[in-house]
């Protein structure tokens, strides 16, 4: 399940050449706004359908009933957010398109994934964020399938 | 391969179609779609630790085998390249490996104390009407082109 998902997701951005240094540059230079609209795009379609899905009682396949989780903003979200901001900036890249681009042959990509397990080790051994927040694992019961 | 796909898929296909995937995975697993998730379970595995969320795996993998797909299969446009060339033509290699490498240090850091990332907090976060995924995105859009503007004032305009 998650292989299938991850390939849907990974192709999506491939064929949309996110994992270019020169497509997330040309965004964050505001020389382009092509990735601005497949953002918003995509948040209006996701955030229409979850809000009307959530209306009603609605089951989901694994998992029981779809729930939504919602936090209010912490301090690590803020600090945080804004080192990731920088970092994406530099590298040109976020996470899933750092995979892409390995696998479109950007042999940099390999660098990148190693910064991000690096960063991740390190922020984790400081343990600022305990839990990890909505745009994370939801802590369910589902925690250890494997699908 | 072969040349099913255009050379760039336009935004508007794009786009919602992620917003469909996401809501998708709700109904399936009710979880988010992010990818900082999957290097976090990925390193998790790696330390032999025991609350690993084993789909998060095979989503980092299915990631790459989706990229391979549609740079590869279905378009011919994968070829072997650092990806940087036009940090490259400005600063050359050596330079370019490692100020990748500290971006890469830094966002990965920054993901795991803000507890998302791009697909995670911007798409999946705000889509739940998350406020702390709000605060998150608009904290990392806005230090995202801050930091490029810097960029292209130390770069003398090439970057």
């Amino acid at each position: 399940m998650g292989l299938l998902f991850g390939a849907c997701f990974g192709g999506l951005l491939g064929a949309a050449n996110l994992h270019e240094y020169d497509t997330i540059h040309a965004m964050l230079r505001l020389d382009e706004f092509d990735v601005y609209g497949l953002m918003a795009s995509a948040i209006v379609v996701a955030a229409g359908l979850l809000w009307w899905l959530e209306r009603r009682p609605t089951s989901t396949v694994f998992d029981g009933t779809l729930t939504l989780q919602r936090s209010r903003p912490k301090r690590h979200h803020i600090v945080g957010g804004g080192l990731f901001g920088i970092g994406w900036a530099i590298a040109g890249t976020c996470p899933a398109p750092a995979l892409v681009m390995v696998s479109s042959g950007a042999l940099y990509g390999l660098i990148v994934i190693l910064g991000i397990f690096i960063g991740i080790y390190l922020g984790d051994r400081n343990n600022i964020s305990s839990s990890f927040g909505d745009g994370e694992h939801h802590s369910s019961s589902e925690e250890f399938i494997s699908l | 391969m072969f040349d099913l796909l255009p050379e760039r898929l336009a935004w508007f296909i794009v786009g919602p179609s992620l917003g469909l995937l996401i809501v998708t995975f709700f109904l399936v697993l009710n979880q988010p779609l992010g990818a900082s998730g999957a290097y976090v379970h990925s390193l998790k595995l790696i330390q032999r630790k025991t609350d690993v969320a084993v789909w998060r795996i095979w989503y980092f993998f299915g990631i790459f085998l989706g990229g391979i797909l549609t740079t590869q299969i279905f378009r011919d446009s994968g070829k072997i390249r650092s990806g940087y060339a036009s940090m490259i033509e400005v600063i050359e290699g050596g330079p370019t490996i490692l100020i990748v490498f500290v971006g890469a240090v830094v966002m990965g850091y920054g993901a795991k104390v803000a507890g998302g990332c791009t697909s995670g907090h911007g798409m999946c976060g705000t889509s739940q009407r998350s406020v702390a995924s709000m605060v998150a995105t608009g904290t990392f859009m806005t230090t995202a082109i801050l930091t490029t503007l810097v960029i292209r004032i130390l770069s003398g305009g090439d970057l």
